[in-house]
């Protein structure tokens, strides 16, 4: 891992790598209804950008992409995907059923909007917690920031 | 009836969460319970008693037959009106009892919630109900034995009543659900209208509950040491109500088990007769007025349980009265040792003197309590007991002979209750102080009904009838003050007349009970017996544990496997013969499986940690080609990515590990170990693959995905909409994992820095 750090230009390279994965995630994560992806593949690239985030810059990496503490993620994707359940048993029938719902939007035309996402959203936000708590805390205890 | 039961819940709720302030109002708000139990019964008696039976329905879960069903016929009447009268007389004696104090208000609060429970064992219909009810009696038993929770001896009394009582509960709800199996309904009134056959285990386990509820030899040792309780406690669970719910049981159930097995009779009869003898033989031993009693109500319960289980009708009957009479003399004699207890502060008869003459009302209480125990004619313990003897007289001279036996030794054990409550001491005397109010009056009022209702038993003659037509169809028997000359009176009489002189010569009694129990006390007591098998339990857990909890992962790993191999091999091999190995996908398979396989065998020779992590990323990496060689996109997608984030985590850990791993000695155990288990999950793969026999749900969720839930990607279709529940709960697990992990390193890391 020393490695990583101490080579600037693998530092700097990895940096600007991030932005694109961030991208990428969120890409599968609202495209996975319809196409591969979806929220446990989003979180799980947006696991590896933190990863890298680690490697390069240590813990302070970490923390430029996710602020918050992990367990925050955590809860709020499993609150989310709760609340989405239950939208599931007002609109849709069932507990976590899907509602859809047909848009017309300016810009976008017709969209079919799912509550489905809300629930992969909640799904997303768990990876990405599980991601980051476990990165933190296997990571913590050496060599804090780049060497 | 409902209404009922739950108000005994709220009162118990509301007495504890004001058990602060409440103070002495206690009893008095308790009271309201039974007093609204007497108000009911008398308000729905005229329709029950003319046979329509009042039934209340609560649907709960209608898919799965759970529901709250209530059917009060004149035999949970009976029981009913007993809870209600007896707990009202012994709540108003308690409010005197006890002097105001912080724990008083969890009695009044267990006492309740137990009236409440008591009257749901008689009036429910559902098995599953019962059960609860009958449980929940367990409990509060627990508590009010134990109540006292300073003394050692209280607190193992509670015990040894809650597991005997408990087990047999448990005994009990395992018959009741082969019974409700069996018999296809949950409704005892359905079973005993058309008795399920085949059952003989049921029934069995069903009586095995029933005899521990009410103290039925072997297994009476827990009654006697309950005596630990408070004395309202004692008279109201341990003699008047919840010990007999074992009868109440088993007279609703003996009409159908002895329809369908032939032995239930048999047992029932022998069970009793034994209960009967050894109760009343171990009361003539005592010196303890209230451990006298206790044994008193064994002897009386094995005689109750023996009628009540009979099956017939002419016993059904005299069973119904006597739990009426029983109910009233022995809650009366409790409530008098109670008083004479605070009055004097002992209760050993060796020591008190001179009651009679300074508490005349408690002694007269005393006298016509007793006189109805042993059934001096006169009492309402007379007038059910003939009717008893009466039924018994049917059924052969031998059982009316040994029945004959235990009475003589009721009224020897009643002599004796009397002489060493009022008679001279032996020992130092003690004084006595006065006491009057609900102290000295509640007693004698349930006293003083006894011989009402002996001398006018026409008052409860249609509560009688109608609970002796509920469960045998038939009210074949009577209640009269004098029955005439007539076969039962000769055995009633002559019993009384020899246990009268059995009281006269006590110092004979004493010395030839002294000399069998020379013999007798070498054997183990029930007490003895049941510490013992607890130690034994205890300690064959201990080294049970010790067997399989070595503390060595690779023994934790090799059981674990080992297990799931030899369990799961025995239906494999039936499967074996015909399988058909699956055909070969694309030819790019064959490549990616020589990178899994060559990525796997250096897995194990390998001696470096890291390389070990790489290798096992060349697993995986291989096997998600595989996934999307198959047309797997979003498998292969998630599988690369878990892998990447799986070797990046790896890394982290290595950090703090040795570079290289010990060097493992290749055990031939070990060896074994990993060819069997590996070759269990080929096998059990390739059989598992060939074994469909219902139409693989793919197609479903293909069909569906767009229709239903608007995603054309079925994976995550399946994952946010079909299977999302199993998403949550993953999801779940995920975030507890990463806690668990975060809890277990970051301590670790703290010590190793400190």
């Amino acid at each position: 891992m020393t490695v990583l750090r101490e080579s600037i230009i693998l530092r700097r390279g990895l940096r600007v790598a991030t932005a694109p994965l961030a991208v990428f995630s969120l890409y599968l994560l609202f495209a996975g209804h319809n196409r591969p992806g979806g929220g446990f593949a989003g979180g799980l690239v947006a696991g590896v950008a933190i990863a890298l985030a680690w490697a390069t810059e240590g813990e302070a990496g970490t923390r430029r992409l996710v602020a918050v503490r992990s367990t925050v993620l955590l809860g709020a994707g499993l609150a989310v995907a709760l609340v989405t359940g239950f939208a599931g048993l007002v609109w849709g029938g069932a507990f976590l059923e899907s509602a859809v719902w047909d848009l017309s939007l300016p810009l976008f035309g017709d969209v079919k909007l799912v509550s489905a996402i809300g629930f992969d959203i909640g799904v997303y936000l768990v990876v990405v917690g599980v991601a980051t708590g476990l990165i933190r805390s296997l990571g913590a205890g050496s060599g804090e920031g780049p060497a | 009836m409902l209404s009922i039961i739950l108000l005994h819940g709220l009162l118990a709720l509301g007495i504890l969460s004001a058990r602060r302030f409440i103070g002495r109002y206690a009893f008095p708000v308790a009271v309201i319970g039974p007093l609204a139990t007497i108000g009911w019964a008398i308000w729905r008696a005229p329709g029950i008693v003319d046979g329509t039976p009042r039934v209340e329905r609560l649907e709960w879960v209608p898919g799965l037959d759970l529901s709250v069903e209530l059917l009060v016929d004149g035999y949970a009447l009976l029981f009913v009106a007993l809870v209600g009268v007896v707990g009202a007389a012994i709540f108003f004696y308690s409010a005197a009892y006890f002097r105001p104090g912080p724990r008083v208000p969890l009695f009044a609060a267990s006492m309740v919630a137990f009236a409440g429970a008591m009257l749901g064992i008689v009036t429910s219909d559902h098995l599953l109900s019962v059960f609860i009810f009958w449980e929940l009696t367990t409990i509060t038993s627990y508590l009010l034995v134990g109540y006292d929770d300073r003394s050692a001896k209280a607190r193992s009394a509670a015990l040894h009543a809650a597991m005997v009582t408990g087990a047999g509960g448990l005994a009990m709800l395992g018959g009741f659900v082969l019974l409700a199996d069996a018999g296809n309904s949950w409704l005892i009134s359905d079973l005993v209208a058309n008795p399920p056959g085949g059952a003989g285990l049921a029934w069995l386990l069903v009586l095995i509950g029933a005899a521990s509820k009410s103290a039925q030899a072997p297994l009476h040792g827990w009654l006697p040491g309950a005596m630990a309780a408070p004395t309202p406690a004692s008279a109201f669970l341990h003699s008047a109500t919840m010990v007999k719910a074992g009868v109440f049981l088993v007279g609703r159930l003996s009409p159908a088990a002895t329809a369908e097995t032939d032995w239930w009779w048999p047992v029932v009869l022998t069970i009793g007769v034994a209960t009967m003898l050894v109760g009343g033989w171990q009361a003539l031993r005592q010196t303890d007025l209230k451990l006298l009693l206790a044994y008193g109500t064994v002897s009386q319960l094995g005689f109750l349980f023996l009628l009540a289980g009979s099956g017939i009708p002419a016993l059904a009957y005299g069973a119904v009265a006597l739990v009426l009479a029983h109910g009233l003399f022995k809650s009366a004699l409790f409530l008098a040792v109670g008083a004479i207890d605070s009055a004097t502060g002992t209760r050993d008869i060796r020591r008190l003197e001179g009651v009679g003459r300074s508490l005349p009302w408690v002694f007269a209480t005393t006298v016509t309590a007793a006189a109805s125990m042993a059934a001096v004619p006169a009492t309402f313990g007379f007038v059910a007991k003939e009717a008893a003897f009466d039924g018994l007289v049917g059924e052969g001279t031998g059982l009316v002979a040994i029945v004959a036996l235990a009475s003589v030794l009721t009224v020897a054990y009643t002599g004796r209750f009397l002489l060493g409550a009022f008679g001279p001491a032996t020992d130092e005397p003690t004084g006595v102080d006065q006491i009057g109010g609900w102290k000295v009056w509640v007693p004698f009022g349930l006293a003083g009904a006894g011989l009402v209702l002996g001398l006018v038993p026409g008052l409860v003659k249609p509560l009688v009838e109608s609970a002796a037509v509920a469960i045998s169809g038939d009210a074949a028997g009577k209640l009269v003050v004098w029955p005439g000359l007539v076969p039962a009176l000769g055995w009633s009489l002559g019993s009384l007349a020899v246990g009268l002189s059995l009281v006269a010569v006590p110092r004979a009694v004493d010395a030839v009970t002294a000399a069998v129990a020379t013999v007798t006390d070498r054997g183990p007591s029930t007490e003895g017996a049941f510490r013992a098998g607890l130690t034994g339990l205890l300690g064959g857990a201990d080294r049970l544990t010790a067997t399989f909890q070595s503390g060595s992962l690779p023994t934790y790993l090799a059981t674990i496997a080992l297990a799931v191999v030899a369990a799961g091999s025995i239906p494999l091999l039936g499967e074996l013969g015909g399988v058909e190995l699956p055909s070969l996908g694309p030819a790019i398979e064959i490549p990616l499986a020589l990178v899994v396989s060559i990525s796997a065998i250096g897995l194990l020779l390998t001696r470096r940690r890291f390389a070990a992590v790489i290798l096992l990323g060349g697993v995986g990496y291989g096997i998600a080609g595989i996934y999307a060689a198959n047309g797997g996109p979003d498998l292969s997608l998630t599988q690369i990515l878990v892998e990447t984030l799986a070797i990046a985590l790896f890394a982290l850990v290595l950090r703090n590990l040795p570079a290289d791993f010990d060097r493992a000695r290749a055990s031939i155990g070990r060896i074994l170990t990993s060819v069997a288990v590996a070759g269990f999950v080929f096998v059990a793969g390739l059989v598992a693959v060939d074994s469909r026999t219902a139409p693989s749900v793919a197609e479903y969720y293909v069909e569906e995905s767009l229709p239903s839930a608007a995603g054309k990607n079925v994976v995550n279709v399946i994952l946010v909409d079909f299977r999302a529940m199993d998403t949550l709960g993953e999801i779940t697990v995920l975030a507890v994992a990463t806690l668990g992990v975060a809890a277990l390193v970051l301590p670790l890391l703290r010590r190793k820095q400190s």
